[in-house]
């Protein structure tokens, strides 16, 4: 077994496990708040990891270089998608301790 | 079958407890649990790429990367603002 059929091996497993373990993090946590605490590893470290596989086994051809753009589109989306997402959660919270706590008139 | 498919079929199960989330979840929790499905998807179409070996099936992942953020940001703005 070579040295790069290793690196891929581990890259590749720890890319799925992070995967997995975030998936489940999406599910058991409470709010979500919490649960978007969980997309920001599964959108970074993850695909980096298997895009680091890709790259190792095809080094920087047509599949790397496209994996590894992938991989960054990720990595800047998830930030941005993430604050949208509590954005939005934080403005119908807002809205809706307002319609609560209003006295009627 | 391959490592890089094997590794895409088990990515695949991942979509199970994202489906559970965006089924029983509040609204807002079903937008996190389809965000993470996007992620997941992307990354399978990447795996079942290089496993195939269509180098061109990576312009799948790469567009599936850009709609997911463009789609994000549509349910995020439209769940802020309207529902």
């Amino acid at each position: 077994m070579s040295a790069s059929a290793i690196a891929v091996a581990i890259l590749l497993t720890g890319g799925i496990v992070i995967e997995l373990a975030c998936c489940a993090g999406v599910l058991l946590a409470e709010d979500a708040y919490d649960k978007l605490h969980y997309l920001g590893p599964a959108a970074i470290v993850g695909p980096l990891l298997i895009g680091s596989a890709i790259i190792v086994r095809e080094s920087f051809g047509q599949a790397g270089i496209k994996s590894l753009l992938t991989a960054v589109l990720l990595m800047i989306a998830s930030p941005v998608l993430s604050h949208a997402t509590a954005r939005a959660l934080y403005v119908r919270r807002r809205d809706h301790a307002d319609d609560v706590t209003a006295s009627p008139s | 079958m391959n490592e890089w498919l094997i590794a895409a079929a088990l990515l695949l199960l991942g979509l199970v407890p994202c489906g559970l989330v965006v089924l029983r979840g509040s609204i807002v929790e079903a937008l996190v649990g389809l965000q993470m499905a996007g992620i997941l998807q992307t990354v399978v179409l990447l795996l079942m790429a290089e496993g195939l070996h269509r180098p061109p099936f990576f312009d799948l992942a790469v567009v599936l990367a850009l709609l997911s953020l463009a789609g994000g940001l549509v349910f995020a703005r439209m769940l802020e603002r309207w529902v």
